[in-house]
């Protein structure tokens, strides 16, 4: 695919965008990330890497990678509505989390209103006693432009990591 | 060492907190119960094809599960025999030689040595490579699909130490003719946890569900298991059983034929499955087990690490990393019959109950956590805590094997999983270790 880098002022807010949400995600205000980063069309899906050899040809009998996330807007919203019931012990009290953007790239796409957008995310968090744990995703979202404003349409992640390091992801990237 | 009879008591339902965190019981743990006991490696469905490979572990030992040329299957250690090197970092695929990267030496996919660089110019060629092959296990066997391994020649068979449990067993893996499989890759998580306390968790705990996962309840039950409530306000302990006495093995049983499904946002295409299929499962387990279990919520403990969920379909092995961690290992699980798309809706359902981010897992860890570091101190190691609910409950049923309690919320299971521990631990060869499928015979190990 032949990408063409978006204009600056679309660049500008795009990236706008993606600190706003890291800062909505960091505070857990889940109900405004529905009603206002997410499309109604959202497709939100994280999968784990496999140790595979490079040489290996057996790929296309290995088995199907088993998603962290493969969501979309109901369920997305039945995972925001656990955290809404309070009886998530978790997170109370709140975790402190950093939600970290970078690398940011920004791609017309055959869509006029239709954005790719690369990005990496680390997510800080502080928990329990001394517990501090790092996570690190690789993004590519579509955006797309609509009367309400940019929407986050899919979310594509694979995380870094082979094994989880936190006893929980209660979280969203 | 401790004296071990004052770590668990039986009949108290008491575990001595230290067991959670002592380095020297682990050790222990290590030779006595991961030493000597069948540990779960793989599904056949996982290694299909000659060359086709697995890593794991074996307690702390990196293991590699290898099909061989004539589709028989062996297990290795992962690690050169010339300076011990790891010899395959992959998690899985296919291959017919495993090449140390330290000094090049390269194994057949059947464990021979079979190339050493400059074997002449260095060694003279006075090497011998029959002497070096890879190093396998003692003994490897399958149950039903379930590939299992054991470092101990003397251990018994794989049949019987699953013994009665077996029966439970079949539930899932022979309701359907053409048997099960796990789909999708290993979702993996390392907590800081004692493995035990997650396996005492999972063999028994019903009691923890209403409250613990009170807000995963709340937005995922469709459907009723055991009258088990959010907030733990009810349960109706008439409808299931907790069993035990299955030499360590346990079983958690709903008796409804259908609550396996019941944390699904979209359990009818489940239950359909079921109902077109119950007279099949009945005719291949009988009555009982065709219709009271099969579809049921169950949980299956096979002592000391491997769980799994028929229902939930998840699937699971905590590989122990020292005493306050372990790494667990998650599959969705299905029968072969299934469709695509059944199986496509259960694969996300394990992952969104209990995946790395499962909205049931994600309420567990923390809790866990805390439970061992709360083992770690001076005072609290010495302390003792106590699985004695439902004592006294225990009884037999003719329909089914084990001692039998009760209802999910019942801590019977953990009271027989500590019991097996102890036994174990104790024991300096398996011919020291009791067996027992039966309250009878239970009982008649009691003081030995």
């Amino acid at each position: 695919m032949n990408l063409i880098p978006a204009k600056s002022d679309i660049y500008l807010d795009l990236q706008q965008h993606l600190f706003q949400e890291a800062r909505i995600l960091s505070a857990e205000r889940y109900d405004e990330w529905l009603s206002t980063i997410l499309s109604d069309d959202i497709y939100y899906r994280m999968d784990m890497p496999q140790r595979r050899f490079k040489e290996d040809k057996s790929g296309q009998r290995a088995p199907a990678k088993t998603p962290i996330f493969n969501d979309d807007l109901a369920s997305l919203k039945v995972r925001i509505g656990r955290y809404n019931t309070g009886f998530v012990w978790a997170e109370n009290p709140m975790n402190a989390s950093r939600h970290i953007i970078s690398n940011v790239e920004v791609f017309e796409t055959d869509k006029k209103d239709q954005f790719k957008v690369y990005s990496i995310v680390e997510l800080h968090r502080s928990r329990l006693n001394a517990d501090r744990k790092r996570f690190t995703v690789g993004r590519e979202d579509t955006w797309v432009k609509s009367e309400q404003g940019y929407r986050l349409l899919e979310r594509l992640m694979t995380l870094d990591d082979s094994v989880v390091l936190d006893s929980n992801m209660n979280f969203f990237l | 060492m401790e004296n071990l009879d004052d770590l668990i008591d039986f009949k108290t339902g008491r575990q001595k907190r230290l067991i959670y965190s002592d380095a020297d019981i682990y050790e222990q743990e290590m030779e006595k119960i991961f030493g000597r006991s069948w540990l779960f490696l793989a599904h056949e469905c996982q290694l299909e094809k000659p060359g086709d490979f697995i890593r794991t572990f074996m307690g702390e030992d990196e293991v590699l599960v290898v099909r061989q040329k004539d589709n028989s299957l062996k297990a290795f250690l992962n690690t050169c025999t010339h300076r011990g090197n790891r010899l395959c970092k992959a998690d899985h695929g296919n291959s017919k030689t495993f090449v140390c990267n330290y000094h090049g030496w390269s194994f057949s996919f059947n464990g021979d040595l079979t190339g050493v660089p400059l074997e002449e110019a260095a060694y003279q060629n006075k090497l011998d490579k029959s002497k070096f092959g890879m190093v396998e296990v003692a003994q490897i066997a399958s149950y039903k699909g379930l590939i299992f391994a054991t470092f101990d020649e003397s251990a018994p068979s794989l049949e019987d130490y699953l013994g009665e449990m077996k029966w439970y067993l079949d539930v899932w893996l022979d309701a359907m003719p053409e048997g099960t499989e796990l789909i999708g890759t290993a979702m993996k998580v390392e907590l800081p946890v004692n493995w035990k306390l997650a396996v005492e968790n999972v063999s028994g705990d019903g009691y923890h569900l209403g409250w613990a996962h009170a807000g995963a309840m709340t937005v995922t039950a469709e459907s009723d298991v055991a009258g088990l409530s959010v907030g733990n306000s009810e349960v109706d302990n008439a409808s299931a059983v907790s069993v035990a006495g299955l030499n360590g093995h346990t079983v958690l049983a709903a008796l409804d034929g259908k609550s396996g499904y019941a944390f699904y946002n979209e359990h009818q295409m489940a239950w359909d499955y079921l109902d077109k299929n119950r007279a099949t499962a009945v005719e291949r387990l009988g009555e009982f087990r065709g219709e009271k279990m099969w579809g049921s919520q169950l949980n299956f403990t096979v002592f000391p690490n491997l769980q799994f969920l028929p229902g939930l379909n998840w699937f699971r092995i905590y590989h122990p990393k020292g005493p306050g961690k372990f790494e667990m290992w998650t599959w969705a699980m299905v029968d072969k019959e299934m469709s695509d798309e059944l199986k496509q809706v259960i694969l996300n359902n394990v992952s969104r109950t209990f995946g790395p981010a499962g909205m049931f897992d994600n309420d567990d860890g923390d809790n866990l956590q805390a439970a061992t570091e709360q083992s770690q101190g001076w005072r609290t190691r010495q302390m003792d805590i106590y699985t004695n609910m439902a004592i006294g409950g225990e009884h037999s049923r003719e329909e089914m094997p084990g001692v039998v309690s009760d209802g999910l919320v019942c801590e019977q299971n953990q009271r027989y999983v500590y019991r097996r521990w102890l036994e174990m631990m104790k024991a300096d060869s398996w011919e020291d270790i009791p067996f027992y499928n039966s309250l009878k015979e239970a009982q008649a190990t009691e003081g030995k």
